[in-house]
């Protein structure tokens, strides 16, 4: 087989309906599903007829598929090579991508590197051998003694008095308290406002650490249905990485013995992130130390759980005398003076 | 020569390798090499990365190596142009001398 049979093309699936029903054709052959996400394919030709393609939906390598006949070729590197180089010049550098366990030796040669494994299920690998490493050694520079060492992780979409409570709870039961601030920008609020509206919120809380998000937790890249809840049902493995990159390598930087969540009564994304948490964080096999996850029943205001999509559903009828009750001060302060009041003056 | 951006250079593909340097911390520069010929191989790759990196007083990145078994020279051409891709160097700018 000679290279020069072979040709490379990019194909826009959202643009070019006949070659995304090619691809989907082709992904069935592999055992793949069709992901409506994938923003973008690189595909191979041989006189005419499609034999590998990898697709690409922001920073996640998706559809890496190759025709059976064409296998053990020097193809998939030369897939993964266009891939990393269309993803590039789409401004992503810091790829992920999930396959069977089974494929993992495959990505392995091409460059991507396994971070957590679902055994018999899904593995998810990241495309430097300096990324997740290097994040914890980061972290192990913050690690704290004591005999019990909490974390959180939370939105803060915007933050409420439950978030405080939540975070005041876990600090009083914990030797140290380490909260991460999700850092993806999917949210009403920006990165940068929610972890202001956290730090300035908790200035006054003992024996804690705010950290920045990154993509090792709760993001588009280890839990990508979080933020595309109305996409379909969260399967098992999606909670399932996240949740193991944190037991297997972020606890163990920081030497967190106990994940603190407050309990969940309306989205059902969160309620089953919670429950899996129990799971994967400690009953799962895994060679990394349990996790406990502790539920701290939510602050309620009146009979009604305190939650921020109630926070940003008062914020669009503009109830700051309601939204008093349910954020601290320097969050209300914040959306009066720094979110509503420039969009007033723009209007 | 300071690291701004991400860049890469090269492919995956056999005799080849793809170099990715990116913005770090701190001064100097962290080196991280794997390659399927490592264990033959492994210094003196190391050894003809570090020769070029030096040379171009590269400072303040991650340069990854993704070797495929490429000869000396594939190395030295890949690592310059993704350090001068990753440092901004315009083609103008460009100190040929620099260049062995």
């Amino acid at each position: 087989m000679t290279d020069d049979e072979l040709s490379c093309e990019t194909i826009f699936p959202a643009r070019q309906p006949l070659e995304r029903g090619e691809i989907g054709r082709f992904l069935v052959q592999s055992d793949l599903d069709y992901e409506p996400g994938v923003e973008v394919f690189v595909v191979f030709r041989r006189e005419g007829t499609l034999v590998a393609c990898a697709g690409l939906e922001k920073n996640i390598v998706k559809c890496v598929a190759i025709s059976e006949e064409l296998r053990g070729e020097s193809i998939g590197l030369k897939l993964l090579t266009e891939i990393v180089g269309l993803a590039q010049d789409r401004g992503y550098s810091h790829l992920f991508l999930y396959t069977k366990p089974d494929n993992v030796p495959f990505f392995r040669g091409c460059g991507f590197y396994p971070l957590v494994e679902v055994p018999g299920r899904v593995a998810f690998m990241e495309n430097t051998p300096v990324g997740l490493p290097s994040y914890c050694t980061r972290l192990r520079g913050e690690a704290k003694s004591g005999g019990k060492i909490g974390a959180i992780v939370m939105n803060a979409n915007p933050f409420t008095l439950g978030h405080l409570y939540l975070i005041e709870r876990a600090a009083a039961e914990c030797d140290w308290l380490h909260v991460f601030v999700v850092a993806e920008e999917a949210s009403l609020f920006s990165y940068r406002d929610r972890f202001a509206m956290v730090s300035e919120g908790t200035a006054r809380v003992a024996r804690m650490t705010l950290h920045h998000g990154s993509s090792y937790m709760v993001s588009r890249a280890t839990f990508s249905s979080y933020f595309f809840k109305e996409k379909g049902i969260v399967g098992d493995c999606c909670t399932a990485v996240d949740l193991l990159v944190f037991r297997n390598w972020i606890a163990p930087a920081l030497g967190v013995t106990h994940r603190f969540v407050g309990t969940e009564p309306f989205c059902p994304t969160t309620r089953k992130y919670n429950a899996d948490m129990h799971h994967w964080l400690a009953e799962a096999a895994s060679p990394a130390a349990p996790v406990e996850t502790v539920e701290i029943p939510r602050l309620t205001y009146g009979e009604t759980p305190i939650s921020a999509s109630e926070v940003r559903r008062l914020l669009a009828e503009k109830d700051f005398a309601a939204i008093a009750h349910l954020v601290p001060p320097t969050t209300l302060d914040f959306l009066q003076t720094r979110w509503c009041a420039p969009a007033m003056t723009a209007a | 020569m300071k690291v701004v951006r991400e860049a890469l250079a090269g492919t995956l593909e056999s005799n080849d390798l793809l170099v990715r340097v990116s913005p770090g911390r701190g001064e100097g520069y962290e080196l991280v090499i794997s390659s399927e010929v490592k264990h033959q191989f492994g210094p003196q790759i190391e050894a003809t990365a570090k020769e070029v990196l030096a040379r171009l007083a590269v400072s303040g990145g991650t340069v990854v190596i993704e070797d495929k078994g490429a000869l000396d020279c594939t190395i030295r051409a890949r690592l310059e142009a993704a350090a001068m891709r990753a440092c901004a160097v315009e083609a103008a700018d460009i100190d040929w001398s620099k260049l062995k």
